[in-house]
């Protein structure tokens, strides 16, 4: 990479980073781990550079580095750890009064959701991803982009009736 | 009471510890991966010729009928060259006086503060941020190089935007940014958006032009005539159907690529309602006191060099005998010289043929610095031309080559990844910077010129 787009690249980085890391906090549940998603998915995104800066769109293939990164690392732990996320169906009373915060209760709720879902859930709420854009995001259709949403949002919704928060509510009519 | 979806993701993303996140490790294992990706394909191309068509075709992508990295050496350019080896070591107080330094330790942990470029009276742009420490917004100064001393500036409302000077005036500072407010769908373009500050009345203000088409980058040249020079999209070099040839791992080599061009807009800083279709399509753009150059294409076969004389409005245009497969990367002129960085593809070993030819505004062959990993730059009303390399072999640092005295001077052998830039107050003064703190951070320097 040459010097001017190394410039570029960092400049972004900088940016960008704090912004990434949240989406990747959401998408994982651990800011640890968050700032390791981050870090490789700026790797893949200065190995792009040159490419991205050319095509544009330099943030949006940064974010899908980010989902690809966190989703990768889900299925790799998946495959070799026993799940040690909340079972959202049957929430004990431990775990409800462990989720002290309306913040901790939707935290442990995504935790509940298969990855895909989640990252629909960040992608269309958080960042504030049409249903095109979630689409290129995850490397899916729009049909499942809809479906995975309305699935993930019905299992936030009963979360946090099952562990007696308040309503969760979203505007379904502007981003469903 | 009612727990709102995207109020909750909000909160629970804001609650974040500092920000950790290594840009520096970043740039430093993207370096690695990117090499080795080159040092892989070039191993195979050493061995014998038969094997290496075989790691060409391994590289060249379906379809596409460009080559990847091609045995044997880069060729010579038909100018005088010098090579990084060619650097004689710059001594400080000999061949340059050091003006002003700035250190940030860890700029891992967060954001820093940094030198920006030296207004035409003297003073150092001083940025702050955006950082924690400061509320996440960004603040300016102008500082005394010879003192250290800061006169904070009100501030501009720029928050977490990034923006880049375009004009440090003894008047008037001009930065640049986008609207992103306004983005376009693909996300590619938006209003570019003018933050000046009047120094006599100090006070900040906001200038877009509705006329202006979006723009790709925040940038800009002030021309000799204190109007804002920008450019617009036009057409987009063509990527081979199946895309770039590629390594293993997706490694692009776009070598001789088709460029592409922009038509070129001036706009007055001071009159939103000013806006000029320059009715000219260009690639890359650059002034000097007296003459506009621009060449036909960018990031691609640059075409043709024109100079356009301002007070006559006479052009000429020449055939700056770049190389083959040499893609423009920058474009600069000063005075009677014309700077131009290239890349012009990877050969054997994964040595890259990257060039910073310099020629003069009639297009004679001044001198081709040529060698692998060299991308240099001209800031803007400059007369040093700035070169940073990246290897494992010896030859990383950063170099300079004064155009009035042609001399090639090495100034450093490490090289930071936190790159700085910005336009100098004076020809003879540069920027660069090195490492601290094993990488985390980096010092700043500003220097001049001795004649």
């Amino acid at each position: 990479m040459n010097r001017t787009d190394e410039q570029a690249f960092t400049e972004f980085a900088l940016a960008s980073r704090t912004r990434l890391r949240r989406t990747a906090y959401l998408l994982g549940g651990d800011w640890d781990r968050a700032r390791d998603h981050v870090q490789e998915a700026l790797v893949r995104v200065y190995v792009r550079w040159p490419k991205l800066q050319k095509q544009g769109g330099e943030l949006a293939y940064a974010r899908r580095a980010v989902a690809s990164v966190v989703i990768d690392e889900s299925r790799r732990r998946s495959s070799r750890e026993l799940p040690a996320d909340p079972d959202l169906d049957r929430p004990s009373t431990e775990d409800v009064a462990a989720a002290v915060t309306d913040r901790a209760a939707l935290m442990a709720a995504l935790a509940g959701l298969p990855p895909r879902q989640r990252a629909c859930v960040v992608l269309r709420y958080f960042e504030e991803l049409d249903v095109r854009e979630t689409a290129a995001t995850l490397g899916c259709s729009e049909g499942t982009v809809k479906s995975q949403t309305s699935r993930a949002l019905t299992s936030l919704r009963s979360a946090f009736e099952s562990s007696s928060r308040d309503e969760l509510v979203f505007d379904v009519m502007g981003r469903q | 009471m009612v727990n709102d979806l995207v109020d909750l993701m909000r909160d629970s993303a804001d609650d974040a510890p500092p920000d950790d996140v290594d840009v520096a490790a970043v740039v430093t294992t993207a370096r690695r991966r990117v090499r080795r990706r080159r040092g892989a394909v070039g191993a195979v191309a050493l061995a014998t010729a038969a094997v290496v068509t075989a790691g060409a075709l391994t590289w060249g992508g379906p379809g596409t009928g460009t080559d990847g990295p091609v045995a044997g050496n880069p060729p010579r350019p038909d100018a005088p060259v010098l090579r990084l080896a060619d650097a004689e070591a710059a001594v400080a107080g000999r061949d340059y006086d050091e003006l002003t330094s700035y250190t940030n330790e860890d700029l891992d942990a967060d954001n820093g503060q940094y030198l920006d470029g030296v207004t035409d009276d003297g003073l150092v742009l001083f940025q702050d941020g955006p950082r924690e420490a400061n509320g996440r917004t960004t603040t300016y100064a102008l500082m005394d190089p010879a003192t250290g001393e800061k006169d904070w500036l009100p501030d501009p409302g720029i928050g977490q935007a990034q923006v880049w000077p375009a004009q440090l005036g003894r008047d008037r500072l001009v930065l640049l940014g986008l609207d992103e407010s306004d983005i376009s769908d693909d996300g590619m373009e938006a209003d570019l958006l003018a933050y000046v500050f009047d120094r006599d009345a100090r006070m900040w203000s906001t200038t877009s032009w509705r006329d202006l088409p979006r723009v790709e980058h925040a940038l800009g040249d002030v021309g000799p005539d204190g109007r804002l020079y920008v450019t617009t999209p036009d057409t987009r070099g063509a990527i081979p159907e199946g895309g770039w040839p590629t390594g293993p791992d997706g490694d692009a080599e776009d070598a001789d690529a088709e460029g592409d061009t922009y038509r070129l807009w001036s706009v007055s800083l001071t009159d939103p309602t000013d806006v000029r279709d320059e009715q000219l399509v260009v690639g890359d753009v650059a002034f000097t006191e007296t003459a506009m150059v621009w060449t036909d294409s960018s990031n691609g076969d640059a075409g043709r060099v024109h100079v356009r004389d301002l007070a006559s409005d006479e052009v000429t245009d020449f055939d700056p005998d770049t190389g083959e497969r040499c893609n423009l990367l920058n474009l600069g002129a000063v005075g009677d010289r014309i700077v131009m960085s290239q890349y012009c593809g990877t050969y054997a070993e994964g040595e890259r043929d990257d060039r910073v030819q310099i020629l003069s505004t009639d297009g004679d062959q001044v001198v081709t610095i040529q060698d692998s990993d060299a991308v240099g730059w001209l800031p803007r009303g400059s007369d040093v031309v700035n070169l940073t390399v990246h290897t494992d072999d010896g030859d990383a640092g950063t170099y300079v080559y004064d155009l009035r005295t042609d001399r090639f001077l090495r100034l450093s052998d490490t090289l930071s990844s936190w790159s700085v830039g910005g336009s100098t107050g004076e020809p003879n003064q540069f920027f660069w910077s090195t490492p601290v703190n094993g990488g985390k951070g980096a010092t700043q320097h500003l220097a001049a010129l001795r004649d």
